[in-house]
């Protein structure tokens, strides 16, 4: 029984650890001008399928990156779209006139960079990329 | 020979224009404002075991098969954009390159469970009435004739006039966006009306409409589940007079009396599946006036029943298979003796395979049994089958598209 109990424990913690480690695979960041410090995952997804355009009375816009470790973890985590689906959903938006592209950088840094100089802009890294000049927004 | 060279370069100039436009930023700056350019060129093949299809000389193999598209659209402020579309193609005899406006329109949003559109607005009916010409949006190299027929794209796809259209969020049971649409509807003289007119002996010498409906599509509480409905009321009055046959320079009018589609769709996606289905139901009655009916008009049914399903799965991230299954159902045929005329099923399966964001190839199998009414637009030409229609066509449809 000691020793169920020392696996269980053991078990729990490996997933534990694992998931965090998936929920973690990437980093929401934000211009300084965005009020907020936090995001729902519900908000989030809204402002990167375009249904919303502000966050706590910003005005907000996404940024993406085009493939990558990040980009697929956060279109996995929050998104629920392959990234073939999600072309597809920006594309249908632009050649019916009701949205423009978002914004869609080729690295990490280029969105770090794009993201600290722009107004309103949203966007996502890797954990482990400096951020220095943009705030990170915790994910609730 | 000559049409498979002028073809190929047809299709390769296209795609010239459109590599050199993406070599150059895809935006650019009006004041402080940013403006968005994008674009498509498609060229294909079809080649077809015995009947042409879609004015196409398909039974030789046909490579008259090349879209096109450029738009312009700029974000004026939070609430308000504008952009325009413009639109070209050559399907067989279904246009001639005449670029056509596609969208232009002007939107303004209130709020996010109000908006208004104003212009020429793309239809919202449908799963993909609005972006049926958009090919590379789809797994499909044609979307099911049943219901998005080529023949007839300028007819249906859009309207001039405008939109009241919103988001309400229903909390737990998901969310409702919803459209409300009216209008002038386009005719063009080298599309569907026109040829099946001419084919039974009277042309088209005026053609005016106007539309009116809505759309409600429900994103359901069920992760991947979108169900939806539209029902859209079309007038047209047509004019002309008879050209051949025994009743030639009499004239006549043709009413829609009435005209009205419903249409219930729903589309799931569950992992690397996706499946599709849509059900319309088109009541179509026409009143035929003509001195040869005396003061009474002639009274024609036209109504028809279509569905298609469609399943489609990723097998890789770049490469996608799909299937589907078409069906159109004409009520009242003109000759009900023959039973190919009475509908038009089609089983479709296709490969897309995405080179890279940019470039898609697809290669589809089209196997149809039925050609449909001569009274009706719905693929098959008398004028390109003058040695009669089969009552089986197999097809092959081979496509590249470029999208920036």
């Amino acid at each position: 029984m000691k020793h169920l109990r020392f696996i269980l424990a053991v078990t729990a913690a490996v997933l534990c650890v694992s998931w965090q480690a998936q929920a973690a695979g990437v980093k929401v960041i934000a211009n300084s001008s965005v009020s907020a410090d936090s995001i729902s995952a519900g908000d989030l997804k809204n402002v990167f399928l375009e249904d919303s355009d502000s966050l706590a009375g910003s005005h907000v816009e996404p940024v993406l990156t085009k493939g990558g470790p990040a980009h697929e973890a956060f279109l996995k985590e929050y998104l629920g779209k392959s990234d073939a689906a999600l072309q597809a959903f920006y594309r249908s938006l632009v050649f019916t006139g009701k949205a423009s592209m978002p914004k869609m950088l080729a690295s990490d840094a280029e969105v770090v960079a794009y993201v600290a100089k722009t107004k309103g802009a949203i966007g996502y890294v890797s954990p482990d990329t400096s951020t220095a000049g943009v705030k990170t927004l915790q994910v609730k | 020979m000559r049409l498979v060279v002028r073809g190929l370069m047809t299709g390769a100039m296209l795609t010239a224009l459109t590599l050199s436009i993406s070599l150059h930023a895809q935006d650019f700056k009006l004041g402080s404002k940013t403006v968005q350019v994008h674009g498509f060129a498609s060229q294909g093949y079809a080649y077809t075991n015995d009947n042409n299809f879609l004015t196409m000389n398909t039974s030789h193999g046909s490579p008259a098969f090349t879209e096109g598209a450029l738009n312009l659209s700029m974000q004026v402020t939070s609430k308000f954009r504008v952009g325009g579309q413009g639109y070209t193609r050559k399907i067989g005899s279904l246009d001639d390159f005449r670029p056509v406006l596609d969208w232009a329109y002007g939107d303004y949003k209130f709020a996010k469970w109000f908006g208004v559109r104003a212009g020429k607005v793309k239809t919202a009916m449908g799963l993909y009435n609005d972006t049926q010409d958009m090919e590379f949006l789809h797994t499909w190299a044609l979307l099911p004739q049943s219901i998005y027929p080529v023949d007839l794209r300028t007819t249906f796809i859009a309207h001039t006039g405008g939109d009241v259209y919103g988001r309400i969020q229903l909390k737990k049971a998901g969310k409702l966006d919803y459209t409300v649409y009216g209008g002038i509807r386009s005719f063009d003289n080298r599309e569907g009306y026109y040829y099946f007119s001419l084919a039974n002996g009277f042309n088209i010498e005026s053609i005016s409409g106007h539309t009116e409906g809505w759309d409600l599509k429900w994103t359901t509480p069920v992760k991947g589940l979108m169900l939806g409905s539209s029902w859209t009321n079309l007038t047209v009055h047509r004019a002309g007079q008879w050209v051949t046959g025994p009743f030639v320079g009499a004239h006549y009018t043709i009413d829609t009396f009435p005209n009205r589609v419903w249409a219930g769709y729903g589309d799931y996606n569950r992992g690397k599946w996706e499946f599709t289905s849509e059900y319309r139901s088109t009541l179509d009655e026409l009143a035929i006036g003509s001195s040869l009916f005396g003061s009474s008009a002639f009274m024609y049914n036209q109504s028809t029943e279509a569905w298609y399903a469609t399943a489609a799965y990723r097998i890789t991230p770049k490469l996608q298979a799909g299937y589907y299954h078409s069906n159109i159902h004409i009520d009242n045929p003109s000759n009900p003796s023959d039973t190919a005329s009475n509908h038009i099923t089609d089983e479709v399966v296709t490969g897309r395979y995405d080179v890279n964001s940019h470039w898609e190839v697809k290669a589809e199998g089209h196997f149809m049994d039925g050609y449909g009414d001569i009274y009706s637009a719905q693929g098959f030409y008398s004028a390109w089958n003058p040695q009669g229609l089969k009552p089986k066509t197999n097809m092959l449809v081979l496509k590249a598209t470029f999208n920036f």
